[in-house]
């Protein structure tokens, strides 16, 4: 067990330095010969012309074919339409090949405490060695992007390598988006539109493409039951995480830059982070009877995931108020704005167990523990100033396996006692947000303020067992708050120098009984914090 | 009648002189391309502004014309003929910004102070434009092959100056006296 806690250290810390994806669009400069400014004001941060362009599906909100300077490919004339149904849509490709390409690279250094998880390996085992200072590769993607004319857009992005690996990354997103589909029903423009295949929820604020070297928390919280003997044991494994992406469909409508905006998303459920699922006897879509991918899914469930928000645009003058951007006295800017939203994901964990009937006949036992994250979220802007923050509420229901006496079964299940069913137990939860302010000092300098804070009780007691599953190896409490000061400069618009001091949550490696309770407690706590600096590019 | 007679023959008597008096100025500039402004800088001389403004629109994410000369104490119609908000602003002693209009409207400014103004819009950093902001109306731009001719410049000693986006301004004097020729080289 020790060893595994020595293990999960470093896989801790590799996590802890793995640059998060993010995205900007070289293949759109081409197309348009435009800067990345038109459309970033950090990136991958858009400003709110980005946003119209994102919504509008990776074009110009209107007048699109006039700024384009590289003629998209007609696969059809327009006048093909005519004869529809007996010719296919014409539609379009875009004239050059739109692909970009990123690059990141870091250096970091860790603080002298790094070595206290040393403690944690068993006595006559060499301990992980922690470097001080470490250059470290990050990720080599490719990502393409466009439109195929009409109101179809495409997005497909791949991390090529990960960490100077070959093929150790994995595709990002990779969707077709067909814009304003609600025209096919007569309803109001923008009002509809469908996105299909693999991507990131439509979160309040995006993962994948944000602008910090680490990763919000909260968003890559699971919820693991406490499991530590002693205290309420729970059975919940939940490894559903927000940061992840998704399978399925997802309906929106709205603009991301004024007014109401509403998505939907049905997506593939797994939360038991099972691989894809293979049978030599049931064919998967896409092979043979013992090939192809199998399923993702480990449920016959399909996930629930809506958000809604709204932003009100702040601007006294009603035409600027409604426009893309705001008319500024010096030109166009961001709006002064103020959107209010909330999310909800609503899911059903699986567990399968190996266990008997009431007739003592062996079975497999599924616990469908229903799931879900809740929350809301605000973002303010003023000019160059923006904060933005969430706040998410866990909530996973606790099916407690039992014996045939009804009595329940110590976790994690051996196989020794086995059980027959479940009952409710105490349902496991957590509570935690971030709160962000960029300030674009200049056109190239962004200062970032940040706070992450996640509440799990859940997390402390399995730390408390030195539990590998915790995402913090015995915190010191149940609250855990990190700041994250930062600055990034731009180079050129498409080179990005990031700076990131992460002052992390107290840990302990020490772990004493208490004499009152007899429960175990950690004491001494310490922070390991670490310094990250990077450089990104995009061509 | 017979005074209205007099004046205008004086009148024709006075061009006429002003022009035997005027010379040209030809040369070839080396080391750019066409497009090339060279111009006669001449303090005492009085620019002749036409009345009807010059116009540097903004299309398709692109200042048109990429470069503009007009004489001094000429007015330039900023106009927008794209859908999306654009912005001009120069900066320098006689910086401006013009703020943001939509499609189809414009902005105006005169230029009062001679010299090479550097346009920007503030929302697309890849934009850019120059008015070349002369203090006479003697000037011209070089054809494909950087050759240029300044017709009507009196005669006399005078500053021409010349000026090509990405080189160095150069400034020479040259006594006009007839037809001279002035070659330049430019570098970066």
């Amino acid at each position: 067990m020790r060893t595994k806690a020595g293990i999960f250290c470093i896989f801790f810390l590799v996590l802890l330095f793995c640059p998060v994806a993010s995205h900007a669009i070289p293949a759109f400069s081409r197309q348009y010969q435009t800067s990345c400014t038109t459309c970033h004001s950090d990136f991958p941060k858009l400003n709110d012309f980005g946003k119209a362009f994102k919504d509008a599906g990776f074009k110009f909100p209107t007048d699109n074919d006039s700024f384009l300077k590289i003629p998209a490919i007609m696969l059809g004339a327009p006048a093909q339409k005519e004869l529809f149904p007996h010719s296919v849509w014409p539609g379009t490709i875009p004239g050059n090949l739109p692909v970009g390409l990123r690059m990141n690279t870091f250096f970091q250094k860790t603080s002298g405490n790094r070595g206290n998880f040393n403690a944690l390996v068993p006595p006559g085992t060499v301990p992980p060695f922690i470097p001080k200072t470490d250059f470290s590769t990050g990720l080599f993607s490719i990502f393409t992007a466009g439109n195929f004319g009409g109101d179809i857009a495409f997005w497909v992005d791949d991390d090529i390598s990960v960490g100077g690996q070959n093929a150790n990354g994995g595709l990002g997103d990779g969707y077709l988006r067909f814009v304003n589909l609600g025209r096919v029903f007569r309803l109001p423009q923008n009002s509809l539109h469908l996105r299909v295949g693999h991507f990131e929820l439509d979160l309040p604020f995006s993962q994948a493409r944000s602008i910090n070297i680490s990763p919000y928390d909260i968003y890559t919280q699971a919820n693991i039951g406490a499991v530590t003997p002693g205290f309420t044991q729970q059975n919940v494994n939940n490894l559903f995480s927000f940061a992840g992406g998704a399978s399925g469909v997802e309906f929106s409508g709205g603009r991301s830059y004024g007014g109401y905006h509403y998505s939907i998303a049905i997506v593939n459920q797994n939360t038991s982070g099972a691989s894809p699922g293979t049978n030599p006897f049931v064919p998967s879509p896409t092979g043979g009877a013992n090939g192809g991918l199998g399923f993702s899914s480990d449920s016959n469930f399909k996930d629930l995931y809506g958000r809604v928000s709204y932003r009100f645009n702040l601007e006294r003058d009603a035409a600027s108020r409604n426009a893309v951007q705001a008319a500024g006295a010096s030109g166009p800017r961001d709006h002064t704005y103020l959107n209010v939203g909330a999310f909800s994901f609503y899911g059903r964990s699986v567990q399968r167990f190996s266990g008997q009937d009431l007739t003592g006949m062996p079975v497999v036992l599924t616990a469908q523990e229903p799931f879900y994250r809740m929350g809301g979220d605000f973002s303010f802007n003023y000019r160059t100033f923006n904060i933005y923050g969430l706040f998410m509420y866990g909530h996973d229901t606790n099916q407690l396996p039992v014996d045939i006496t009804g009595t329940p079964v110590p976790l994690p299940i051996t196989g020794v006692i086995p059980p027959v069913g479940f009952i409710h137990g105490t349902p496991a939860t957590f509570t935690g947000g971030f709160v962000q302010t960029d300030y674009l000092v200049l056109p190239w300098v962004m200062a970032i303020m940040r706070w992450d804070v996640v509440n799990s009780g859940e997390d402390r007691i399995n730390g408390l067992s030195q539990n590998t599953s915790t995402p913090f190896n015995l915190p010191f409490r149940s609250t855990r708050n990190r700041f994250t000061p930062g600055v990034q400069f731009l180079i050129h618009a498409n080179i990005k120098a990031s700076f990131e001091y992460q002052f992390r949550p107290q840990q302990s490696v020490t772990v004493i009984t208490n004499p009152i309770t007899g429960l175990p407690v950690a004491i001494q706590p310490f922070r390991t914090n670490t310094a990250v600096t990077g450089l990104e590019w995009v061509f | 009648m017979k005074v209205k007679y007099l004046i205008s023959l004086l009148a024709v008597l006075f061009v006429g002189t002003q022009l035997l008096l005027a010379g040209t100025i030809t040369g070839k500039v080396s080391g750019a391309g066409a497009g090339t402004v060279i111009w006669v800088d001449d303090p005492a001389a009085k620019a002749e502004p036409p009345a009807k403004p010059f116009v540097m629109d903004q299309k398709g994410m692109l200042f048109v014309p990429h470069v503009l000369v007009v004489p001094v104490g000429s007015t330039v119609d900023f106009l927008n003929s794209d859908s999306v908000q654009h912005n001009v602003f120069w900066k320098g002693k006689t910086g401006h910004n013009l703020g943001t209009w939509p499609k189809g409207e414009k902005r105006s400014f005169k230029f009062d102070s001679p010299g090479v103004v550097s346009l920007f819009c503030n929302v697309h950093p890849e934009m850019s434009a120059y008015i070349i902001v002369a203090s006479t109306s003697h000037y011209a731009t070089t054809d494909a092959n950087g050759e240029y001719t300044i017709q009507n410049v009196a005669d006399g000693a005078h500053t021409v100056s010349v000026w090509h986006e990405g080189m160095k301004q150069q400034s020479k004097q040259v006594t006009v006296a007839g037809a001279i020729k002035a070659d330049f080289t430019l570098g970066k």
